[in-house]
């Protein structure tokens, strides 16, 4: 079945280990969200659509290519090599069922029945077309776990809305609060959302997997991007709604400033080097002494428009001046360890370059890991960044060829034979 | 028969002070946990920060909407536990408990006396979770951080910031880089918790949040892992290898939109024609030139440009709506203060009113993101003063 029996699915570890999950996801949210129960020992079973490959299979990541952005898809690219799609789907097992015709509906009801938690991230109405409300997962698996995501959530106006990482974070509000004032948002450079939205709902299947643990009974749930975003906005929406602030105009954000606490020096800092930075934060007295002392009490320090905090605060703009001539002449590394050797917040601004070749922390604390993938060859991964005393990942797989996991899971698992095996290939339905 | 919610079951004890462990704490209380913030008589560091609910007093420990924002529907108790009787009377907390909080540098716990395996001493079934810069062991466990500086060394600020570089790396607003270790202690939790459910022994989960932000910049690592390429960081779109057209656009009301530009597929090409012709506005696409994704390729600035226009005669909430409504992928970029009024979210009673210390409540807060058929998310209460629930819990205890 497996011409590399180091492929072959094997019992799994973890406390999560017997959970079988039929998972619709797609995208990098969904993706995101089921990689950590395959990680913990769910059997998490990726259906997937032949004639709608997942997008993070297409995203042209390729290793030992050229860099191309990830809008430059290359037409007819082997759907296995995809990097993100790997990165994504570690540990997962892999089907492909074509949803369009009534056999591939039905064989995935069987899958339904034979798991106890169903995961999706499709727009809206489109889990409805298949005819798998929750109603109907019910009939077929009394207990079920049914984790639906969106950006918008399953009712509203908006619903059927249209959003990834990018939309979110702009209509939650994630993008305006994060730029320089007086200019346009700088926002965010990656889809955070795509991130935190992700856990939030890996956290709400856990949830109901817990309650079923405790009770029997399953639920369905409705996580919204959105939403969840809108809860990360920080304290300024408490003072939006509590004291009635205004935050458009011209002051609003501060970019690497704080407004609160006044803490100055707060920002990112130009070190020696090209475009290579350095933050430092100082929120009191008592580090901004430590931080004096360890660049030399240079003479501005002693200017008066820094003695206190306030004042420090107030003239940030001659503050952060003398700071960059102090720190345009050393290597952000050097800073950064004259400073905390002070006692003083600073680091250098890190690329993945830095992270994954030279950060001693992260070497220490094994973040990334490896793992052998039967097209890409050798693959680095971002591990789970959660260290328990008394278990840990369970990484026993790289991300799935494309239907590589059909055969196990429709003969062994649901006990497909083998001419209705063969039919449901030769006519497309897998 | 009232419903059960999520957390009903749980106590937690919350000895954190920093934002991470306060928002960790506030996942599990907005879903129903018993979470009792154990303050020393200062009370938690984020009493102290601003900004203040309107017309409070100077220094009123009770009135940071900082404060209130991390520690909604928690319980204060004042305990110093740097006394032997204070920690005695902690001891007695930790055995009722089933999760305790907390956000210590190894220096910092050798200070105080305890290591985080020693709070499990008599509590078997205890999970202790500390967060906190740099995690429990490594070089660089004892360096100081904050939100910026975790941030800068973990990785996501490389990729924030503007086209122009010699603006440095901008921190995202929200204090992100806490927030985000808050969701990975959560499910350490959660894992945690199911785990004892089968074994009845506790754990002890150790989370940094320089491992938490390493992970977590997106297409950054993967950039790295399969071509060996860094990303740039670019305004208010994706950090890519090469540069990319703008994907925020200004409007006639002084806003903007989020719109990423792709001319590669038919139909949200010919979508976004139809709109723009709808308005009179799409001057040469309509030509038939156009329909050759390689001439939109090779056009592209002056597609770019049209589009500028485009948006720039239309107010942001009329884009976002038609947009959406020929199903395309717009955001407006909503101010905090333009969320309230939402008609999608006031239809999902998102908002909800809490009856805070502030006058004029009750007020608006965000409410759960996630909801559940079979489980209820339990009403939302305000923060606590301090100190405020001290004797009831005591009497608890006895």
């Amino acid at each position: 079945m497996y011409l590399d029996e180091r492929r072959q699915p094997g019992p799994r570890r973890g406390p999560l280990a017997g959970v079988r999950v039929a998972d619709f996801c797609w995208m990098g949210v969904g993706s995101v969200a089921t990689r950590l129960l395959a990680d913990f020992g769910a059997e998490v079973i990726k259906i997937e659509d032949r004639t709608r490959i997942d997008t993070p299979r297409k995203l042209p990541l390729y290793k030992n290519e050229d860099a191309r952005n990830f809008g430059e898809e290359v037409v007819g690219a082997d759907p296995d090599k995809g990097g993100l799609f790997n990165n994504y789907c570690r540990n997962k097992l892999g089907v492909t069922i074509n949803m369009r015709v009534p056999e591939g509906r039905r064989l995935a009801e069987r899958l339904i029945a034979a798991s106890s938690v169903v995961t999706e991230n499709f727009a809206p109405g489109v889990m409805e077309r298949w005819g798998l409300t929750y109603e109907r997962l019910r009939e077929l698996r009394p207990d079920v776990v049914y984790a639906r995501m969106s950006g918008y959530g399953h009712s509203g106006p908006n619903a059927s809305y249209r959003s990834y990482g990018p939309v979110v974070q702009a209509v939650s509000g994630l993008s305006f609060i994060s730029g320089l004032p007086g200019r346009e948002p700088s926002g965010w450079g990656l889809s955070h959302m795509d991130n935190q939205a992700a856990f939030y709902n890996s956290a709400a299947i856990l949830m109901a997997i817990r309650h079923r643990m405790l009770t029997g009974e399953g639920t369905e749930i409705d996580v919204s991007a959105i939403e969840t975003g809108i809860n990360l906005l920080g304290p300024v929406m408490l003072e939006v709604t509590v004291n009635g602030r205004v935050t458009r105009g011209p002051r609003y954000p501060a970019g690497n400033r704080l407004e609160h606490p006044p803490a100055a020096p707060h920002g990112v800092y130009p070190a020696s080097g090209e475009d290579r930075w350095v933050a430092i934060a100082v929120f009191n007295d008592e580090e901004w002494s430590r931080f004096a002392d360890a660049i030399g009490r240079p003479a501005w320090t002693a200017d008066e428009r820094f003695a206190s905090p306030q004042s420090r605060w107030e003239n940030q703009d001659a503050l952060d001046e003398a700071v960059a001539t102090w720190t345009s002449q050393r290597d952000r590394y050097e800073a950064t360890k004259l400073l905390q050797e002070a006692g003083v917040r600073a680091g250098a601004v890190q690329n993945a370059q830095d992270l994954n070749e030279t950060d001693p922390q992260l070497a220490h604390r094994g973040v990334f890991f490896q793992m052998d993938h039967p097209v890409i060859g050798e693959a680095r991964f971002e591990g789970v960044p959660v260290h328990f005393d008394g278990m840990s990942a369970d990484n026993w797989r790289s991300g799935p060829l494309l239907g590589e996991d059909n055969e196990y899971v429709f003969k062994e698992l649901l006990g497909v034979a083998d001419d209705e095996f063969a039919k449901l290939t030769a006519s497309g339905v897998i | 028969m009232t419903e059960a919610t999520p957390y009903g079951d749980l106590t937690v004890v919350e000895l954190a002070g920093d934002p991470a462990g306060e928002a960790l704490g506030k996942l599990l209380a907005t879903m129903g946990a018993d979470v009792i913030k154990v303050e020393l008589p200062e009370g938690a560091p984020g009493r102290h920060i601003g900004p203040a609910a309107a017309g409070a007093r100077d220094g009123d420990p009770d009135a940071s909407l900082h404060f209130w924002f991390y520690n909604v529907a928690k319980r204060s108790m004042v305990l110093d536990y740097r006394t032997a009787d204070g920690m005695e009377r902690l001891r007695g907390l930790l055995r009722r408990a089933d999760i305790v909080i907390t956000g210590w540098r190894p220096a910092e716990w050798a200070d105080l006396g305890i290591s985080p395996a020693g709070l499990r001493d008599g509590a078997p079934g205890l999970i202790v979770i500390n967060l906190s810069p740099f995690g429990l062991d490594g070089p660089w466990a004892d360096m100081v951080s904050s939100d910026l500086v975790g941030l800068a060394l973990g990785g996501p600020l490389n990729s924030c910031g503007y086209d122009d570089h010699a603006i440095p790396p901008i921190r995202p607003g929200g204090d992100q880089g806490y927030q985000l270790t808050a969701s990975f202690g959560h499910l350490g939790i959660l894992l945690a918790l199911i785990e004892r459910q089968r074994t009845g022994r506790g754990e002890l989960i150790d989370v940094a949040m320089h491992d938490c932000l390493s992970v977590s910049a997106e297409l950054a690592n993967p950039y790295w892992f399969y071509p060996r390429v860094l990303v740039h960081r670019q305004t208010c779109r994706h950090a890519q290898p090469t540069p990319t057209q703008p994907a925020v656009f200004a409007t006639a009301d002084d806003r903007y939109v989020y719109f990423a530009l792709i001319t590669t597929e038919r139909k949200p090409w010919q979508s976004l024609v139809e709109w723009m012709e709808s308005l009179g506005l799409a001057v040469d696409l309509t030509d038939s030139r156009y329909d050759d994704p390689g001439f939109r390729q090779a056009n592209f600035a002056h597609i770019q440009q049209l589009v500028e226009v485009f948006f720039l005669l239309q107010r942001a909430d009329d884009i976002y709506r038609e947009g959406q409504r020929r199903g395309l992928p717009v955001g407006v970029l909503n101010a905090p203060e333009d969320l309230p009024h939402d008609e999608h979210l006031t239809a999902r009673n998102f908002f909800v009113p809490v009856d805070d210390d502030a006058p004029g409540g009750p007020h608006l807060y965000p409410g759960a993101p996630i909801r559940f058929s079979a489980l209820a998310v339990p009403p939302l209460t305000r923060a606590p003063r301090l100190g405020e629930h001290t004797a009831d819990i005591l009497r608890e205890l006895t």
